[in-house]
C-alpha cells in the first residue's frame, strides 16, 4: 500500500498555477526524491502532504489519512522538517527535544536519537552555538522524535558545506533503515542519485518525469564517451568499424570514441590485440544532473549531444 | 495538558534567559519606585501640587501600569513576531501540538512576570515609603486583571499583524509610549485638564491608572474605568484571533 498518494493536486497562488496537477505515490519504505529548479512546486506539495497548504484540487492521502481532515492523527504518524524553519537561540537541544516529545503519545528515546545523529556531545549547547550542519540535524531530530512512520525533509543540507552534506546523507540512510519512508526535497542531483530510490522532477508546477535514478539517465540515452592517448597511432577506421562506435574525434593527441552499449570492452580489446596502450584513459557517462538539466530545459535540447 | 506545562516552562526559560525583558519587565517598576523616591526631595510627602497627597501614591499605580504596559507591549510581541518569523509557530502546526498553545504559555509567563513585578512594587512601596497596602484588595485585584487583559490583548494583536521581531518591537514602542503619557507617566491625571483626563479615560492604560489608584487607596472603580479595559480587552483580543496568521 502507497504512503502517500497524491491525486491531480492543484495549488494556485493569484494567477501562478505553483502547482499543476501532480499525481504520483511513495510506496513503504523508500526514500523518494522531489527534484527541480527553484519556484517549480516542490515546497508547495510536500507542505500541501503536511497540512500546511490547502490545495485547490486534488486529493492527498498520507498513510490513508487527509492531510487537512485528519491533521491530528497525521501529525502523529509524518514527521516534518521544514525548509528555512529555525528555534529559539537560547534554547538548549535537551529541553527543545524533551518539549518536542511530550507533543508526541509516542515519543522516541531523544537520547538515543542525538547519539545516532552525532549530537550527543552537544545535549546542553543552546541553538545559537549550533553549527548549521547541527542545526540540520536537531531539525532531523525533532521530525523523528514523534516515531513517525514516514519522514519528510526539505531541503535538508542547503547551506551546508560538502563534509556536513554527507554526514546528512549517512542520516538519512540510517533512517531508511530503522523502516522510516523518507521525502527528500532537494536541488542537489549529487544528493539524490545517491539516497534515492526514485526521483519526480518538477518543473513550472508540473511532473517533468519520474523514475529511478538509472532510469532517469537512460532517458537521455546511455551513450558512453571514451578519452585516451593512444602509445601508438591508431587507425580510427579500426575504432569505426568496432559495432558499438558511434564516432570517432581528436582533441590534439587525444582520441574521442563515442558509443553505446558494449563501446567501452569492444575499444580496449581492439587495443589490447593491437598492443596499444590506453593512456590516461577517462571514461564519462551521461549524470542524473546532465537527465535533469535536459528534463528542466526550458528548450527541449538534443540528447545525444548531452554526454558530458 | 503536558505539553502546555512544558512550554510554558521552556517559554519561562527563554523569559528569564533574556536579560532585558528580565530586567524591564521584573524589576524596573520596584527600581524606578526606589529611585524616583530616593532621588526627589519631597516624593514621600504631601504636597500643595496634588491638594496635599504624595507623589509617591500617585506614581504608585502609574508604575504599576508601566510594570504592565512594558509586558504586553514591549516584550510580547517582538517574541510573537520573531516566532512568525522563524518559522517557529509552522513548526509547531505540523505537530499534534497546535500553536495556540504556544501563544497561552506566552500570554501565562507574561502574566505571572507581570504578578511578581508588581507585588514587588507594592511591597517596596509600603516597605520603603509607607504606601498602604491595597486597601480594597478585590477592586485592586480586579482592576489589575483587567488592566493586564486588556494590554496583552492589545499585545497580542500587534504580534498577530507583525511578520518580524524588528516589526513587533517598532509597532509595540508606537503604542507603547502614547499609552504611557496618558496613563499620566509625564503629567500625572491629577494634573490633567477635563478634556485630556477624559481621553486618558477611554485608553486602556489611563483607565488602569485609575481603577488601580481607587482601589489601592479604599475607593471602588468606576464603571467607566472597569468597562473601558474590559472592552478594549474584548475587542483587541477578537481582532488578534481574527487577523492571527501562523506563517
Amino acid at each position: 500500500m502507497p504512503v502517500i498518494e497524491v491525486d491531480g493536486l492543484v495549488k494556485t497562488y493569484g494567477e501562478t498555477r505553483a502547482v499543476d496537477g501532480v499525481s504520483f505515490e511513495v510506496q513503504e519504505g523508500e526514500i523518494y526524491g522531489i527534484v527541480g529548479p527553484n519556484g517549480a512546486g516542490k515546497t508547495t506539495i510536500v507542505e500541501s502532504v503536511e497540512g500546511l497548504r490547502h490545495p485547490d484540487a486534488g486529493s492527498i492521502r498520507v498513510l490513508g489519512l487527509d492531510p487537512i481532515a485528519d491533521r491530528y492523527e497525521i501529525t502523529e504518524r509524518l514527521g516534518v522538517q521544514l525548509q528555512e524553519s529555525r528555534l529559539q537561540d537560547k534554547i538548549r537541544v535537551n529541553e527543545v527535544l524533551d518539549l518536542y516529545a511530550s507533543f508526541y503519545r509516542n515519543p522516541a528515546d531523544w537520547r538515543d536519537l542525538l547519539d545516532r545523529l552525532g549530537l550527543g556531545s552537544k545535549v546542553t549547547a543552546r541553538y545559537a552555538d549550533l553549527s548549521g550542519g547541527q542545526k540540520q540535524r536537531l531539525a532531523v531530530a525533532l521530525a523523528l522524535i514523534g516515531s513517525p512512520e514516514v519522514a519528510i525533509l526539505d531541503e535538508l543540507t542547503t547551506g551546508l558545506d560538502p563534509q556536513a552534506r554527507r554526514d546528512t546523507w549517512e542520516t538519512i540512510e540510517e533512517i531508511r533503515r530503522t523502516g522510516v519512508t523518507v521525502v527528500l526535497v532537494t536541488h542537489f542531483m549529487e544528493e539524490a542519485d545517491r539516497l534515492c530510490d526514485r526521483i519526480m522532477v518538477i518543473d513550472h508546477g508540473r511532473i517533468a518525469a519520474t523514475d529511478t535514478p538509472a532510469g532517469l539517465i537512460q532517458r537521455i540515452g546511455s551513450e558512453q564517451r571514451m578519452r585516451f592517448r593512444p602509445s601508438e597511432p591508431l587507425d580510427d577506421a579500426l575504432l569505426t568499424g568496432l559495432p558499438d562506435v558511434t564516432a570517432v574525434t581528436h582533441d590534439g593527441a587525444q582520441t574521442i570514441v563515442t558509443g553505446s552499449g558494449n563501446v567501452v570492452h569492444s575499444v580496449t580489446s581492439l587495443l589490447a590485440q593491437r598492443h596499444v596502450i590506453a593512456q590516461d584513459l577517462r571514461i564519462e557517462q551521461a549524470s542524473l544532473e546532465d537527465a535533469y538539466l535536459a528534463l528542466t530545459a526550458d528548450e527541449l535540447v538534443e540528447t545525444g549531444s548531452e554526454v558530458r | 495538558m503536558a505539553a502546555t506545562m512544558k512550554l510554558t516552562r521552556t517559554e519561562g526559560r527563554l523569559f528569564a534567559r533574556d536579560p532585558i525583558a528580565l530586567f524591564f519587565g521584573l524589576v524596573f517598576p520596584v527600581v524606578l519606585l526606589v529611585a524616583l523616591g530616593a532621588l526627589f526631595p519631597g516624593f514621600d510627602e504631601p504636597v500643595a501640587e496634588l491638594d496635599g497627597g504624595r507623589y509617591i501614591d500617585t506614581y504608585s499605580p502609574i508604575i504599576l501600569a508601566l510594570g504592565i504596559a512594558t509586558l504586553g507591549l514591549v516584550t510580547l510581541p517582538p517574541i510573537l513576531g520573531a516566532y512568525r518569523q522563524f518559522g517557529i509557530l509552522r513548526r509547531l502546526k505540523t505537530t499534534p501540538v497546535h500553536p495556540v498553545r504556544l501563544l497561552t504559555a506566552q500570554l501565562v509567563v507574561h502574566g505571572l512576570v507581570a504578578i511578581v513585578s508588581a507585588a514587588m512594587a507594592v511591597a517596596g512601596a509600603a516597605a520603603l515609603f509607607d504606601v498602604p497596602l491595597p486597601q480594597s484588595p478585590l477592586w485592586f485585584l480586579l482592576s489589575f486583571v483587567l488592566a493586564a487583559a486588556s494590554i496583552f490583548a492589545i499585545g497580542l494583536l500587534v504580534g498577530a499583524l507583525v511578520r518580524t521581531s524588528v516589526s513587533g518591537q517598532a509597532m509595540g514602542m508606537a503604542i507603547y509610549f502614547p499609552m504611557l503619557f496618558f496613563a499620566g507617566v509625564w503629567i500625572p491625571r491629577t494634573i490633567m485638564g477635563d478634556g485630556l483626563r477624559l481621553v486618558s479615560d477611554l485608553t486602556p492604560l489611563g483607565s488602569t491608572v485609575q481603577a488601580l489608584e481607587d482601589s489601592w487607596f479604599g475607593t471602588t472603580p468606576s464603571l467607566l474605568n472597569l468597562g473601558v479595559m474590559a472592552a478594549w480587552a474584548i475587542v483587541a483580543s477578537a481582532l488578534a484571533v481574527r487577523f492571527f496568521r501562523w506563517e
